[in-house]
């Protein structure tokens, strides 16, 4: 059965439209614009927040590995998708976030085990819409190297240049109230 | 006897052992008992032989004897570690988040009680196999967690309204069977204290999860 994901393009939630972007080639789903972010597998089963999306898709497409390939490393990336939903969204100060993940990083190519994880995905798209201006390379080495060698690589990039110029557009505008 | 009858033992779920006890260690803070992990403790404890024990930090100055003895009585063979599968070392402390460390020279400390909460689960390897299935039921852990442990009254409010929704349809949260999400949902319901004025659905399966007695080990925290 074929999957729709709406996304809010007024708010585009960039850790789902990269593990969209994942899992394209392994499950029937397609990507609209609309209102509200919400990922319609029948109509009983709907999921509407960006790490249940995100878990969703990880586990319809289980060859990719995104869920990590154990029970460890599934709770790593438990752990990092909670870290980047509590500790880098919404945050103005991240300074305790950044540290802690460049200590992680500091002998690690990806977050979680040997490959790229949901736990990559969410953490690079929170700093992406949020941090990036605070993760100074001279502070941060260890993060900058991740954030910048993932960026390089498809579909960061073109996630990132399709999405993350809106982002900065809207936060530029003064929010009405 | 156990509602979860999984069959995967601890190597094929953690790798080989190599001779240590498999210690998971949780630093927790005493204004926060983390109730899911306690029912979480107790469903291992049928499970597997789990070597339990409780400490107390520098940090913290005094504990409650609740929250002592919260993992039961201390074990009198407790010199004989090769005799346990497991270790389950809870510290009070200090610590502004729940953490939890274990195995780790290849996995990184792991924060929040919902992740624990997680982790000790697939340690009963009753996971839903259905992704739908699995997915609800990590929603319902991250509602719980955000909603009703630390959202607002109005968060709460809407929170209790869906859970007693849901709870007119199926007995449980995912339908007929308990689950991870019926455990860190009914403990943050307790928590919150207003089981009394809580609505109908709820009050029922409240009850039904007390009655599994793996809940027994939370009252004495509640009073």
């Amino acid at each position: 059965m074929a999957l729709n994901l709406t996304i809010n393009s007024s708010n585009p939630p960039l850790g789902a439209l990269l593990t969209a972007e994942h899992v394209k080639g392994s499950v029937n789903l397609s990507v609209e614009e609309g209102k509200d972010t919400m990922l319609h597998v029948s109509d009983k089963v709907q999921f509407s927040d960006v790490n249940s999306i995100t878990r969703y898709l990880a586990r319809v497409a289980p060859a990719l590995g995104l869920y990590g390939s154990n029970m460890m490393e599934q709770t790593e990336v438990d752990h990092w998708l909670e870290f980047s939903a509590r500790r880098l969204c919404g945050q103005s100060d991240l300074s305790s976030a950044l540290g802690d993940l460049d200590k992680a990083l500091a002998l690690r190519t990806f977050l979680v085990g040997h490959s790229v994880t949901l736990a990559d995905l969410c953490v690079w798209a929170a700093l992406k819409g949020n941090g990036e201006s605070q993760a100074k390379p001279n502070s941060y080495p260890h993060l900058c190297r991740w954030f910048s060698f993932l960026s390089s690589q498809v579909p960061f990039s073109s996630v990132g240049s399709k999405w993350a110029s809106k982002i900065s557009a809207i936060k530029a505008t003064p929010v009405e109230k | 006897e156990s509602v979860f009858r999984g069959t995967a033992d601890l190597d094929s779920l953690l790798g080989k052992d190599l001779g240590a006890l498999r210690d998971i260690v949780i630093n927790a803070n005493p204004a926060h008992p983390p109730l899911s992990l306690l029912v979480l403790h107790a469903l291992l404890c049928q499970r597997y032989q789990v070597l339990s024990s409780v400490h107390v930090h520098s940090s913290v100055s005094a504990v409650p004897p609740p929250l002592l003895s919260c993992l039961g009585p201390q074990h009198i063979d407790s010199y004989a570690r090769q005799r346990f599968q497991l270790g389950f070392t809870l510290i009070w402390k200090d610590v502004s988040k729940l953490q939890m460390k274990f195995n780790t020279q290849s996995m990184c400390p792991i924060e929040g009680e919902a992740s624990v909460a997680r982790f000790l689960f697939r340690l009963l390897s009753a996971e839903p196999q259905d992704p739908v299935a699995a997915t609800q039921m990590d929603c319902w852990i991250d509602t719980a967690v955000f909603q009703l442990a630390e959202g607002g009254s109005k968060e709460r409010a809407a929170m209790l309204r869906s859970l007693n929704s849901a709870l007119g349809r199926s007995p449980w949260l995912l339908g007929q069977e308990f689950s991870l999400a019926d455990i860190v949902c009914a403990c943050c319901v307790l928590r919150a204290g207003q089981t009394t004025s809580a609505a109908a659905n709820i009050q029922r399966w409240l009850k039904s999860c007390q009655n599994l007695c793996h809940f027994d080990c939370v009252n004495p925290l509640l009073q």
